[in-house]
């Protein structure tokens, strides 16, 4: 397990948009961080400088002991998995199973590891039941964990999720959760990059929010949630239940039951 | 050529599209029609670039015309020079080859037209939404089908480079490497080529049903779709759809 660090980095796209600004943080192994902001906050340039995708204009990202600039996006897959929002950009084997073996079998493993890791990653994603199917016969919800599960095959110290809930029902919701869940219990470091901002509070311990290109807040869901000023900035709304019991001033819960029992605590104190 | 397209605030961009055409058509024919070698050069700096400047877009202009004149330009000098049938006279000698006064005229001449036809085309091109040119045709009679093909595959060629770019992206970080010797890119190629190939399939097929219901909200009683099912008959339906339109549809820009 490996740490992340961001030293200073500055991005300047070649069109001339300065996409980051001097952003500094770290990442401790086994975190789960969220990256939140409104549309051109930066959150997808910051994730792409992870796994060498993009190189910082200025500033430099370690991931472990590796300089992303010394090593190829190639090589730095070995350690950081990147789940792409669109699964039609990667999918192109005739099975689910073959589509998941792909990573692993790039990053070199010995076949019994590959079956081994896939098996995993099926589980995992609970596709086992359609392993041997066209990943383009499936609906797209399941598509998207056919993305999800190749990159939990390829067994990476640190994962990327880019948007991992658009497109999905609740239950779709509920289950990419659960194998997030089961990732972070692993002891993996999971990065998300989302606008649902109850799944962040659900499954993100912390949250770092961009604007501009800069980090506005980074902390735990707490003290974010707090800053409804700063996050109003990057149009990001807290979840639900924050706003209610903000409203209701009680203390900060985002799940019903904190929330509830703090609801019959005030009901008695009157 | 939707690459090419600079959208800016001049009086050129506003003119008519068949206007520009005509103009480009105007100065070509004066400079060959003329017959004087140096005409097309006079022509191209006096009235071309001050109007590129007029439009704003004399940078992209002179070194987008510049950049298609190279290749020929090279090989008519060289060739020219060195091979012009009837040269006599001689200005240096290479060895068993000598350069003659009367090819290297030749290749000047050949080389000013080309320059001036690039740009007068180019000039139209650079100033006129291609959407824009192919209304303006249609209104004159040319075929509808044929000009929605001709914007749709403008309009793919772009999208189309971005989705490669990006599925490269999501193969490399998923550990395929993609540069090296010949034999890892050749195995790359597949990982590459598959969604790319696929996704342009599905991209045809949601086209040509939002095609469908587009022309179907305008004609709605006599729409006869074809028989051919769905994946075979998307390149089908998109022309006949687009023969039903008769232009309506075309992209108001």
């Amino acid at each position: 397990m490996i740490p992340l660090a961001l030293e200073e980095v500055s991005f300047t796209y070649p069109s001339g948009v300065t996409a980051l600004r001097e952003i500094s943080l770290t990442v401790a192994p086994g975190e789960s961080v969220a990256l939140i902001g409104q549309n051109g906050s930066g959150k997808t340039t910051l994730a792409r400088h992870l796994n060498g995708l993009l190189q910082p204009s200025s500033g430099r990202v370690m991931i472990g002991d590796w300089d992303t600039r010394q090593h190829t996006v190639a090589k730095l897959a070995a350690r950081v998995g990147y789940v792409f929002q669109h699964p039609e950009h990667q999918i192109f084997k005739r099975s689910v199973q073959d589509e998941v073996a792909f990573g692993p079998r790039n990053l070199g493993f010995a076949p019994a590891r590959v079956a081994q890791l896939v098996e995993q990653a099926l589980q995992a994603t609970q596709l086992s039941t359609v392993a041997d199917q066209h990943p383009h016969d499936l609906l797209p919800a399941l598509r998207k964990r056919v993305a999800l599960a190749s990159v939990l095959a390829m067994d990476t110290p640190v994962v990327v999720l880019d948007e991992p809930t658009t497109g999905q029902d609740a239950q779709g919701v509920r289950a990419i959760g659960e194998i997030v869940e089961r990732v972070r219990a692993g002891g993996r470091t999971i990065i998300t990059i989302s606008h649902d901002i109850d799944f962040c509070a659900d499954h993100c311990s912390r949250l770092i929010v961009l604007g501009g290109g800069r980090v506005l807040l980074d902390g735990p869901r707490e003290t974010v949630f707090a800053h409804g000023d700063i996050l109003e900035q990057t149009a990001v709304e807290p979840p639900q239940l924050v706003r209610l019991a903000q409203r209701l001033r009680l203390p900060l819960a985002w799940e019903p039951q904190p929330l509830l029992a703090a609801l019959e605590q005030s009901q008695r104190q009157r | 050529m939707i690459a090419l397209y600079q959208h800016r605030p001049s009086p050129v961009h506003q003119l008519h599209p068949l206007t520009k055409l005509a103009i480009s058509f105007g100065v070509i024919v004066l400079a060959l029609g003329l017959g004087v070698d140096w005409v097309p050069l006079v022509l191209y700096l006096l009235v071309l670039v001050p109007l590129s400047a007029l439009a704003r877009v004399a940078g992209p202009f002179v070194r987008t015309s510049l950049r298609i004149l190279l290749p020929f330009a090279i090989s008519l000098f060289v060739i020219q020079s060195l091979f012009f049938p009837e040269g006599n006279t001689i200005l240096a000698r290479l060895g068993p080859l000598s350069i003659k006064a009367e090819g290297v005229r030749f290749a000047f001449a050949g080389t000013v037209r080309i320059l001036l036809m690039a740009g007068a085309l180019l000039l139209t091109l650079l100033t006129t939404h291609p959407g824009l040119l192919l209304t303006g045709l249609v209104q004159k009679g040319f075929p509808p089908a044929l000009a929605y093909v001709i914007v749709t595959t403008l309009q793919i060629v772009p999208q189309m480079r971005e989705r490669a770019s990006t599925i490269i992206d999501a193969q490399r970080a998923r550990g395929l490497e993609t540069q090296g010797s010949l034999l890892v890119r050749a195995r790359a190629l597949l990982p590459l080529i598959g969604p790319l190939v696929l996704g342009s399939l599905l991209d045809v097929e949601e086209r040509s049903l939002a095609l469908e219901a587009h022309v179907q909200r305008h004609n709605a009683q006599d729409q006869p779709l074809p028989s051919a099912g769905p994946h075979l008959g998307a390149g089908a339906q998109m022309v006949d759809c687009a023969g039903h339109a008769r232009g309506d549809w075309l992209p108001a820009c």
